[in-house]
């Protein structure tokens, strides 16, 4: 009885430590199976035929002078031919460190990205790899981007073929501190120049110039009383061209009168009168020759505007007369010689 | 009628400018001046340096005009009754009443000269105040009328003791105020200097004409003139933009050195002020020939019209002649016609 019993507990011991046993075992072969699976890619494949695919690579345009933390982008444009596609997992991880003899290398993949265009034969893939320095040292030290191999799918499942995109050697020179380094020992004729980046400054350079240029033209304009030419918008000229527009009629001629009137004012920076063109001609010497005109100018003026009794009712002729004179006015604004005989034919 | 009396009257007004100017030398304008305010029949006031000539030049022409002449002499004392009547004790013994000099020649007053204005006390210069803008004195229990009076009156700038300065308001009585000055040609003043002529003033008045004019015929020919020159609507215009430059000279641009602007003028010329002017604007048009006033007639007697009716801040009052002078010009050359 009591044997039994023991061969019960005992068949149950063994029936209980059998279940986790082969518990165990299951977990243990799932997981290796996993593992596998995982390291799949990483077994080499064969090499894609030369001829199925063509590589467009844009490497860093030096390959001195990089220090750590800087990075360096890598452009690669493959051309596949169908059927086959990349296999997207076959491609750099960001943030993988590459070890070499168990040692990281101290080039990070930080950031990737891929684009696909496919046509009837091909696919073409974008793959745009930074890479981060993480490594340095007290001399220049050579590192590479490494050989990245790219895997491609073919017509069938197991065909399974791979592409080494080339690696990328440079070197990474070491941080100076302060005190660490001696330059006198590191006047390696194989460094180049540090250059700096003066296309911001060139940039700011022909924003300010060209700032300085519209200033100048600017103030120019406005010293020039507003006229872009030297001999442009002057009082007679503008007089000139607003009594070509007037009508031939009473109340053309008052306009024109007064638009003289005006010039002749802002010429002489006064209000300028009958009884003040002696001066205005001793300070503005290139209205001289017209002195005589000024005074028949005025003469009309006051008939037009003041004497309410002797009024002109030869409009036409007065109108002539006051364009040809603003013309000779503006002749004289220009230091050019006025032609006196086309007025002296329009007093006859 | 009126063009052959235009005419007539502007011949008697160039023979009483020619002969004064051959008494008075070197005073062209001043003379000109004179003439248009007897024909506007406005009162002037002179102002200049001592021994200038501003008596002799308003005797000149008190003997030319014709009518009574009176003259008193502004001193500290002197009272507003001193100019009405004065009494005194007769060979009787008794005490009289005479008529004053105001009084003395009745409505046939055409000259009232007042010397040194500035030297009498603000009592006569209120008397004074009515006389000139009614030309009627109540004396006696009776009303005087003065129809033909013209009050001249000179006073200098130079003496500031024992003066009194005259009011804003007395001030824009007169017609004109007009500055007379030495003359700057070295002829006129070696002439005045060594002409013996020059030397003796009475003898000098008594040599001009009188009576050139009618004094009792001005006033009905000054309104002949007044009605006969035109002002046309631009010209109104201008003179309406000048009116309103002497208010408020920033407005148009008018600056005088040294001078803030903003507190410079506390009142402008008035409508008399203005009215008066236009009125010696269209004498001076007529005595120029010409039937209608133009901006030139107004820059004649522009100074000589409003200078003394503008009324500055005190702190100006002392540089009154030189700022006034430069406000106005400014004022001319700012404002356009048309």
């Amino acid at each position: 009885m009591e044997l039994n019993l023991t061969m019960i507990k005992t068949k149950r011991f063994s029936y209980k430590w059998l279940s986790i046993y082969s518990a165990s075992l299951m977990a243990i072969i799932l997981s290796l199976c996993s593992v596998s699976l995982a390291f799949a890619n990483d077994e080499p494949s064969p090499e894609i035929p030369a001829n199925k695919i063509k590589l467009f690579l844009t490497s860093p345009e030096r390959d001195v002078g990089y220090t750590v933390g800087d990075i360096l982008t890598r452009k690669i444009r493959l051309e596949v031919q169908k059927p086959y596609c990349l296999i997207p997992t076959t491609l750099p991880i960001a943030g993988y460190e590459r070890r070499y003899k168990n040692q990281v290398t101290g080039i990070e993949v930080r950031k990737i990205s891929h684009s696909e265009e496919s046509n009837a034969s091909s696919h073409t893939y974008t793959i745009n790899i930074e890479y981060q320095v993480f490594t340095t040292g007290p001399t220049a030290k050579p590192v590479a981007l490494p050989a990245e191999v790219i895997k491609f799918q073919g017509a069938k499942k197991d065909d399974i073929v791979q592409y080494t995109i080339p690696s990328f050697r440079f070197r990474v020179s070491p941080l100076a501190v302060f005190g660490a380094v001696k330059i006198e020992y590191d006047m390696s004729t194989f460094n180049p120049p540090l250059l700096l980046q003066t296309y911001p400054e060139k940039q700011k350079l022909v924003a300010c110039l060209t700032t300085l240029a519209l200033s100048l033209i600017g103030l120019l304009y406005i010293l020039g009383s507003r006229a872009w030419m030297p001999l442009m918008g002057r009082p007679f000229a503008n007089a000139a061209r607003t009594l070509k527009k007037l009508k031939t009629n009473e109340d053309g001629v008052r306009q024109g009168i007064s638009r003289i009137h005006q010039a002749l004012n802002t010429t002489a920076k006064t209000s300028v009168f009958n009884d003040s063109t002696d001066l205005f001609c001793r300070e503005n010497p290139k209205f001289k020759p017209l002195e005589n005109e000024l005074k028949r100018f005025f003469e009309m003026s006051h008939a037009v505007f003041f004497d309410t009794q002797h009024q002109s009712s030869n409009h036409e002729k007065n109108m002539l007369w006051l364009r040809t004179f603003c013309r000779q006015c503006r002749d004289c604004e220009r230091g050019l010689i006025p032609n006196l005989k086309s007025t002296e034919a329009l007093k006859k | 009628m009126s063009d052959h009396q235009l005419a007539d009257w502007r011949n008697h007004a160039q023979t009483l400018e020619t002969a004064i100017n051959k008494v008075v030398v070197g005073q062209e304008s001043p003379i000109r001046l004179i003439t248009t305010a007897i024909f506007s029949r406005g009162h002037v006031l002179l102002e200049g340096d001592v021994g200038v000539g501003k008596t002799t030049l308003l005797r000149a022409f008190t003997r030319c005009i014709g009518g009574g002449y009176q003259r008193i002499e502004g001193t500290i004392d002197l009272m507003p009754n001193d100019l009405v009547y004065h009494t005194y004790l007769g060979e009787d013994g008794k005490p009289h009443v005479s008529p004053g000099p105001l009084l003395m020649s009745g409505e046939n007053l055409s000259v009232f000269f007042f010397n040194e204005i500035n030297r009498a006390r603000p009592q006569v210069h209120s008397l004074l105040l009515r006389v000139m803008a009614e030309r009627t004195l109540s004396a006696f229990n009776k009303e005087h009328h003065f129809p033909h009076m013209l009050v001249f009156a000179d006073r200098n700038q130079v003496e500031k003791e024992e003066t009194f300065e005259i009011p804003s308001a007395a001030r824009d009585r007169f017609m004109m105020e007009i500055p007379i000055v030495v003359p700057d040609d070295d002829a006129i003043m070696e002439s005045l200097a060594f002409d013996t002529k020059f030397h003796n003033v009475d003898a000098l008045v008594e040599t001009l004409p009188e009576n050139v004019l009618q004094f009792d015929k001005l006033n009905a020919f000054s309104n002949v003139i007044q009605s006969s020159v035109e002002a046309s609507p631009t010209l109104r215009h201008y003179a309406l933009n000048l009116w309103r430059a002497t208010k408020t000279p920033t407005a148009y641009g008018v600056k005088v050195s040294g001078v803030d602007m903003n507190r410079l003028v506390l009142s402008g010329a008035s409508p008399r002020g203005m009215s008066m002017m236009l009125r010696a604007a269209r004498v001076n048009a007529w005595l120029n020939n010409r039937e209608s006033v133009l901006p030139e007639d107004i820059h004649t007697v522009f100074h000589s019209t409003v200078a003394h009716r503008l009324v500055f801040s005190p702190v100006y009052e002392m540089r009154r002649t030189e700022i006034a002078r430069e406000l106005l010009t400014g004022i001319v050359n700012a404002v356009a016609a048309p």
